[in-house]
């Protein structure tokens, strides 16, 4: 129930589910580690269950998105004026190397980079990542009172794959997946609302498609003994990502990723002391 | 969208080739694929299950461009 609670909460907030998943078992003591068959099992159920949470929470925006993305296939071009379309496309631009990446580096990242100690450290650099990207930001001036309308207007294709392809840094454990997006989308100019909404559009057809390519493992052997905790950790990160993405959506109308980067620096640092002194 | 002939039969040709290539991935256990592609491994029953969703993910992105870059019926128009 504590992961649970945990990773729903963590995967959206821009601290990184993965280094706390890694961090704090080993800070309480727990004999789990996060290369072991039934954790990941367990990890499957838990995204999975973020993902449908963030499908549900943006529901109509999806509706829209994927009828755009029909409208200019239908068409073979996406109209100056069609923001879903043109979101949509942006998504999908941002996504494919997001995906591609992940694929071919998530197996290697993971064994490379599974101790807690260096969780704890770049946890810390996830602080600075975030804190960097608030210096860096880019401020346009906000020209319409539609939120779809601004992020297609500001977010470029190449913006698009940048901010896509910066997800895959959140495979080392410790950086954080929607931080490095909404960092991505402050760089190109969005503001801390849209580069929050964008964050998670892009975030949603990641984490679904990580849970669902790995599904077989929850429903094969290796689930065996796990389903029931896995079950329970699912509906606790279903409840949590739901209280994190509406506190989050109200959360960047009038703040900044500064308070993320000083507790990553402060949680990296702590962890990292106590991990060496003990 | 700006129309490139060269660059979108470059997109068709490597789409087709990449899609393939996935479904090679699929099928052919590592030990069975050609050495030149990545992921052989002499002697391995594994299945590259991922290499084969890339492939097929970017063959599927070189189609979409290509589909759109001969298409666009508002801009055609508004060129002839």
């Amino acid at each position: 129930m504590v992961l649970g609670l945990l990773q729903g909460v963590s995967e959206l907030f821009p601290v990184s589910s993965l280094g706390h998943s890694v961090i704090l078992p080993r800070l309480l003591g727990w004999n789990i580690h996060q290369n072991d068959p039934y954790f990941l099992t367990f990890l499957v159920a838990t995204h999975l269950a973020t993902a449908i949470v963030l499908l549900g929470f943006f529901r109509r925006d999806w509706v829209r998105i994927v009828r755009g993305l029909g409208r200019s296939l239908r068409e073979r071009e996406i109209a100056p004026d069609d923001v879903d379309a043109k979101l949509g496309w942006l998504l999908v631009v941002g996504t494919i190397p997001a995906g591609i990446l992940g694929l071919l580096l998530e197996h290697k990242l993971r064994h490379i980079f599974a101790s807690p100690r260096s969780a704890a450290f770049f946890l810390i650099l996830n602080g600075f990542l975030l804190y960097g990207a608030e210096l860096l930001r880019r401020r346009a001036p906000q020209t319409s009172s539609d939120d779809d309308a601004r992020i297609a207007r500001q977010v470029g294709w190449r913006g698009a794959f940048l901010v896509g392809a910066a997800q895959a840094i959140a495979l080392v454990p410790g950086f954080s997946r929607s931080g490095a997006t909404m960092g991505g989308g402050l760089i190109v100019g969005l503001s801390h609302k849209d580069a929050a909404r964008f964050a998670f559009l892009l975030a949603t057809p990641i984490i679904g498609a990580a849970a669902v390519l790995k599904l077989p493992e929850l429903f094969g052997h290796q689930g065996n003994g796990v389903r029931g905790q896995a079950l329970v950790g699912a509906l606790c990160s279903a409840v949590t990502a739901y209280l994190a993405v509406r506190f989050l959506m109200r959360f960047f109308e009038t703040n900044r990723l500064t308070p993320f980067a000083v507790y990553c620096v402060l949680a990296g640092a702590g962890a990292l002391l106590y991990l060496v002194l003990s | 969208m700006p129309r490139h002939p060269a660059l979108t039969a470059l997109a068709v040709v490597a789409g087709i080739a990449l899609i393939v290539l996935a479904i090679v991935y699929w099928a052919e256990p590592a030990g069975s694929l050609p050495s030149w592609i990545p992921g052989h491994q002499a002697g391995s029953g594994h299945h590259h299950v991922k290499h084969g969703i890339a492939s097929f993910l970017v063959g599927l992105a070189c189609l979409v461009y290509a589909w759109f870059a001969t298409g666009g019926k508002r801009s055609a128009h508004a060129r002839s």
